[in-house]
């Protein structure tokens, strides 16, 4: 059982690793976002691609825990949704912020956007849906 | 030649960040789940408080038990074990409400582990502004602009106003899309599919798929 104070210096250490990693790759640069979508540039592919190979061994290694996880229904309109937003503001829920911290003032608008869409698919699924949609995040 | 690292570098680093927060914390990294809990942060601060009262699960079985003999105005009340407990009312007491949805679809997993402090994920967002901010400054790319650089304005819009209008949908969407999915590119793309779960490996073909068919739309058609 991890302490509270050991959760929260981790976390600060994966958001500070996580945000410098992704900025040096990349991903916060529309245009080799572009790029990587359309194939003319396969650096970042690979480097997703490559991550998870790699995560794939550790994990059978190290003997990490599964988490368990079903595919529900909102699972394939929900990941159409998600990489047609990706595609068109170059943003999925981590980007916009180191947008942001590299000086593209316009993200915090998709930063607003992606806190309506959270909000509104909480609330839309309480009333509409009903959809155990599960969470990889714990 | 690109500033930015080689595929090889980008994938370590990837890859290091998502073992090391797997090992430290016992947790699966989300950023979508960081930020819909810290946008709800005053139900899951309720939800948190009722998972504290509820920590020792001896503790529960025996305030059940009291509750149960009180009730039906058998014994004591002071047995301590769960087989004297009710299971059904405890299990229809479980999803309250609609709204409880996050946590309660965590539940297998959270059987044996409960979701991170609230203030560890607000923790993660803001971490991840800092990290990306030193990373810019560093590499010198540090620009405060008003556009979304070149690359939006030759593919997307070169219009303020429709720049904003597509920012914010584009927004929206991934917002609704990583929720209803159950995650986004660091929990399906990464921790789940190093997982190999199924339903992490389904959803990121699928948002992966789907960028791939916009990103040609914007580039050759529109």
């Amino acid at each position: 059982m991890r302490t509270r104070g050991a959760i929260l210096l981790a976390n600060i250490i994966t958001g500070l690793a996580l945000g410098y990693t992704v900025t040096n790759i990349g991903f916060g640069d529309f245009a080799e976002l572009n790029r990587m979508f359309t194939f003319q540039d396969l650096r970042m592919i690979l480097s997703f691609a490559g991550a998870v190979a790699i995560l794939v061994c550790a994990f059978a290694l190290l003997r990490v825990r599964r988490t368990p996880g079903r595919i529900h229904a909102g699972v394939i309109p929900g990941a159409v949704l998600f990489g047609t937003g990706w595609a068109i503001s170059g943003g999925c829920p981590a980007i916009p912020i180191i947008q942001v911290a590299s000086g593209y003032l316009p993200a915090l608008i998709t930063i607003v956007g992606v806190i309506v869409g959270i909000r509104l698919c909480r609330w839309a699924n309480a009333r509409y849906f009903h959809l155990d949609r599960g969470s990889c995040g714990l | 030649m690109s500033t930015y690292w080689p595929w090889w570098a980008g994938a370590i680093g990837l890859a290091l960040v998502t073992i090391n927060h797997t090992l430290i914390t016992d947790r699966s990294l989300g950023v979508s789940a960081a930020w819909d809990r810290v946008l709800h942060w005053r139900r899951e601060r309720e939800l948190e408080r009722m998972d504290e009262e509820f920590a020792d699960d001896q503790a529960l079985a025996e305030a059940l038990a009291v509750a149960t003999a009180e009730h039906f105005g058998t014994g004591t009340g002071t047995g301590t074990g769960a087989s004297t407990v009710p299971q059904e009312p405890y299990e229809k007491s479980q999803p309250l409400e609609a709204n409880a949805e996050s946590a309660a679809s965590e539940r297998p997993a959270a059987t044996s582990l409960r979701p991170a402090p609230l203030v560890t994920q607000a923790a993660l967002l803001m971490s991840i502004f800092l990290g990306g901010f030193i990373a810019a400054v560093a590499s010198g790319r540090f620009h405060l602009r008003y556009d979304m650089g070149p690359g939006f304005r030759d593919l997307v819009t070169a219009d303020s106003t429709t720049m904003v209008a597509m920012l914010f949908v584009g927004g929206v969407l991934v917002g609704f899309g990583t929720r209803l999915a159950g995650g986004c590119s660091s929990g399906h793309g990464l921790s789940g599919c190093g997982r190999l779960r199924p339903v992490s490996l389904v959803a990121t073909a699928v948002f992966f798929g789907t960028a791939v068919a916009v990103s040609f739309l914007l580039w050759k058609v529109i």
